[in-house]
């Protein structure tokens, strides 16, 4: 393939082009799904192909993808690639500029524990039975789910400038959850929650202990059913990793992607209220708040030796110190910001155009363990477990639901309330962080489902943290 | 037929004691993005995928083949046979689709080369100088589709069709207030867009959104939705209309078929045959899409259902999905509903909805593209976006009066594909609307 890849390269050799890149993508994919105890889907595909081709034309960039790697596709793909540009060209005030960056060559390959492709669907389905039996509908527990995605997916990336790389990674999703009812009511709760994907193989059902949380899971979904609401109208509130995760990526993430900034996203995921003058300057969070973008790392899904545009896999400083120092951004955006390229230039598959996505997006991590912070916490709630979230388009104003909150007085967990939901304002938000647990909470959680983009890709991205408190927070709202 | 589908359907045929469902489907994309009044970048992008959904007794088994050959499907074929006597059984399987009905045959035009990129650029050159004029830039989208679809089952079923949806977003941004607005354009027949009334729609709106940005306080507001609100209100509250989700228990309509829910004013109809709208043949499983009365005159009629719910749930089979809901216009018009209002709020759009509890159809989402005070009677002021946290079931009942005349309004699906449908709406007036939290930017 590297030499197909490469092939391709050299057709784009022309002084009409002034740079262009080739991706090409083989995806394995199967997702398996019980309901109530019982199977309820099995979908596969295997080897599924994607190509794509980006050239800069005039100043313009032109895009064609598909699904059909033969030689006749590759020449329309080009032909239709270079006429998508000419034209844009022609609606078009200013010129993109793009510096040139030195060829680099990447590799990785990724190898799990327990390679779900290989492992045989026999025992893959015995594991999940067994699980689906365990939280099947019993009492109040009227719904349930076990669901699993397993992708593997080798990619080849090569651009004009002679960067080439080639990676191959494995990517799992797994989820189960339970929804009980009781008199017209219901409640739900889910394990690990909302991100629980990983950079792994099969092992990641073990390591997130599945088997090992089913009873409670039923237990707390049937007591949320009785459990009361939060009544105070603002309170100290300590989010749980798998939540923080989502906070992170809804109000500084998606924030500090500076595609936003030029109003390249305003048609669908809404533009941010960040600034290039707040560079440098502006507070985003408490001085314990330092945000990093880590494509080094490769623990998490947004591992990369060189992104979707040829830049080297770096670690960027977002926020340090509660200000904002830098963003994630393309070559493109970059050099119009006076910055260094972040390397976040992504596409979900090879017949997506690449653009600013977060890679790994990690809060670092403070000082002692979980059990420390609630000791510490006269009187508050610890969320987590996402339910419903929401934030407007500038990624301003959020507001989060998780599935359960635990109530703390006096340094314990003493009872739950149901829908615990919060609201606020960003910058004030994060200002409010006070504590940010130790390296021993430190974890990723990881997504296969970021949107952005049209035509739409979803992208699998990863974010450490800690679980933080943030004090005097709004929990008002009534549903 | 297609070459690799009928080779998969030949090879299957062989197979006794299997039922299947087979499905090719092409699509192809042209797509420009635009912003600051230029070219974002422009795609096409197109695809071929064959799956298979294959039952032996009630075990299941389902494979995807992107651009499939005859050695690929050999492969997926032959893993699926060795498989699928180790699958565990669903027992809620009874039998894949068996309505055989066809669909009327459509000329269904090709937009993509119906509508070129210097068409399109045509177009936005011209809307982009005057919003120049009034200091605002265009954002958005210009889409043309052309997807097909051929569907074959052990029962028989062979049915195939095409769709070439256009998507057409506008948003106009001030160039230092950041004050949008949005006009759009959804449908199969470009013959509809009036390119005049486009232009001087959105130019209305730019108008309005020169007047001054002020707060409002969080609290009980009198509304008046635009279509697109009431058109998205209405999706979200159409899942609770689905088999599927009275299987998970979460359906607000559990228990509600021919019951009063909503003001006798309000019905809302599932119709693929509304021209304006973008048609759909077969719905779920292949089934003849008809249209359905979901709510009629405020009464719930009927939940949405497929074949495997119909057996599982014993609820009346009619394969609709919610692809083509149109909410009936009333009797008002919009100046006169925004005359009734002494002090409220205009809502053009809204943005990031998700539920809290389906089943209370309790959500939070928040204002977009355009949100403005209504003072005596009129539109005066632009207001900064805003959250609001309610129950879709309260706003309907809520609903006073309706326009009386119904606007096609464009959805792009994201997550997939990038698919495009059209539900058609009315603006609303809504006694009381609950607005949570202020957002202080626009």
């Amino acid at each position: 393939m590297e030499h197909k890849i490469k092939q391709i390269i050299s057709k784009l050799d022309s002084p009409q082009i002034s740079f262009a890149d080739v991706r090409i993508t083989f995806t394995d994919y199967e997702s398996i799904t019980f309901m109530n105890g019982n199977l309820r889907g099995y979908d596969s595909s295997k080897a599924s192909p994607a190509i794509g081709i980006r050239v800069l034309i005039d100043g313009c960039f032109g895009f064609a993808g598909s699904k059909d790697l033969s030689d006749a596709s590759i020449d329309k793909l080009i032909a239709r690639a270079k006429s998508n540009a000419t034209h844009g060209a022609k609606f078009q005030k200013e010129k993109l500029s793009f510096p040139a960056l030195p060829a680099t060559i990447g590799e990785y390959i990724h190898q799990p524990e327990i390679d779900p492709f290989q492992m045989s669907l026999e025992e893959k389905l015995d594991y999940f039975k067994k699980l689906a039996e365990l939280i099947k509908p019993q009492a109040k527990i009227v719904n349930s789910h076990v669901a699993a995605e397993f992708e593997r997916q080798e990619k080849y990336y090569a651009n004009s400038e002679g960067s080439y790389s080639h990676t191959l990674v494995y990517n799992t999703l797994p989820l189960m959850g339970v929804v009980a009812a009781d008199a017209g009511v219901i409640q739900s709760r889910t394990w690990p929650g909302h991100m629980s994907a990983g950079r792994a193989g099969f092992e990641l059902f073990y390591r997130q202990q599945f088997m090992e949380n089913t009873e409670r899971i039923i237990k707390e979904a049937t007591d949320l059913l009785s459990a009361p609401t939060i009544t105070e109208e603002k309170a100290d509130i300590i989010i749980g990793g798998g939540h923080l995760a989502l906070q992170l990526h809804e109000s500084i993430g998606h924030a500090t992607e500076a595609d936003r900034i030029f109003g390249q996203e305003i048609s669908y995921a809404g533009k941010t209220f960040v600034k290039p003058s707040m560079l440098g300057s502006f507070k985003y969070g408490s001085d314990i708040l330092n945000v990093y973008s880590d494509s080094t790392d490769p623990r998490g899904l947004g591992y990369h030796p060189l992104d979707d545009e040829g830049v080297p896999g770096k670690r960027v400083d977002i926020i340090k110190d509660g200000i904002l120092v830098d963003q994630q951004t393309s070559r493109h955006i970059a050099h119009k910001l006076g910055l260094e390229p972040s390397s976040n230039m992504k596409a979900s598959f090879a017949d997506d155009i690449p653009l600013v996505r977060m890679s790994n997006l990690c809060i670092a991590p403070g000082l002692g363990s979980l059990k420390d912070l609630i000791a510490d916490t006269e009187h508050g709630y610890l969320l987590d477990f996402t339910k419903t979230w929401s934030i407007d388009d500038n990624r301003n104003n959020f507001q989060f639901t998780t599935e359960i909150g635990y109530k703390i007085q006096d340094g314990k967990i003493t009872s739950i309330v149901k829908e615990p939901t919060y609201y606020g304002i960003t910058p004030e938000f994060w200002n409010a962080c006070d504590r940010i647990c130790g390296e021993e909470e430190w974890a990723y959680h990881s997504t296969f489902h970021c949107g952005k983009g049209e035509p739409g890709q979803v992208m699998r991205l990863s974010h450490g943290v800690a679980p933080a408190r943030f004090k005097n927070i709004n929990v008002s709202v009534k549903i | 037929m297609n070459e690799q589908l009928k080779y998969l359907h030949e090879a299957l045929k062989g197979e006794s004691g299997i039922k299947y469902q087979l499905h090719l489907h092409r699509w192809q994309t042209d797509f420009l993005r635009f912003y600051q009044s230029q070219t974002n970048y422009n795609i096409s992008k197109d695809s071929i995928t064959l799956s298979g959904s294959l039952y032996k007794d009630k075990k299941p088994y389902s494979f995807s083949i992107d651009s499939p050959d005859k050695a690929k499907i050999d492969t997926a074929l032959k893993t699926a046979l060795a498989m699928i006597d180790h699958m565990p059984e669903d027992p809620d399987f009874v039998d894949l689709e068996d309505d055989l009905s066809l669909a009327e045959p459509k000329d269904i035009p090709d937009n993509i080369s119906g509508i070129p990129l210097g068409k399109k650029t045509e177009i936005l050159t011209r809307l982009a100088k005057l919003a120049d004029e009034h200091d605002f830039e265009l954002y958005g989208t210009f889409i043309c589709n052309l997807q097909s679809y051929h569907m074959i089952n052990s029962n028989k079923l062979d049915k195939s069709g095409t769709q070439s949806p256009i998507y057409l977003e506008v948003k106009a941004v001030h160039r230092l207030s950041q004050v949008t607005v949005l006009e759009t354009f959804g449908g199969e027949d470009f013959g509809y867009f009036d390119e005049e009334n486009f232009a001087a729609n959105l130019l209305d709106k730019i108008k309005a959104a020169k007047n001054p940005v002020v707060d409002v306080e969080p609290g009980e507001y009198e509304v008046i939705l635009a279509p697109r609100c009431v058109a998205e209100f209405t999706q979200y509250l159409a899942y609770g209309m689905s088999a599927f989700s009275l299987d998970r228990n979460s359906s607000f309509f559990e228990g509600k078929v021919d019951t009063r829910v909503f003001p006798e004013i309000f019905s809302i109809t599932d119709d693929p045959e509304d021209p304006e709208l973008i048609h759909s043949d077969y719905g779920d499983g292949g089934h003849i899409y008809r249209p359905l009365k979901l709510i009629e005159n405020g009464y719930f009629r009927a939940f949405m259902c497929g074949s495997y719910f119909h057996h599982k749930l014993g609820l009346p089979k009619n394969g609709n999905q919610g692809s083509c809901l149109s909410i009936s216009p009333g009797s008002e018009r919009l100046d006169t509903m925004i005359s009734k209002v002494k002090k409220g709020l205009y809502i053009s759009s809204l943005h990031y909805m998700n539920f809290i509890n389906p089943k209370e159809t309790s959500l939070t989402g928040l204002t977009r593209d355009g949100t403005f005070l209504i003072e005596d009677g009129k539109i005066t002021k632009v207001v900064n976006n805003l959250r609001f946290t309610e129950k879709i079931s309260r706003i309907f009942e809520n609903i006073v009066d309706l326009e009386d005349s119904a606007t096609s309004i464009p959805f792009s699906d994201n997550y997939a594909d990038f698919s495009v449908r059209a539900i058609k709406a009315p603006h609303a007036l809504i006694a009381r609307f609950y607005i949570s939290s202020s957002t202080r930017t626009i």
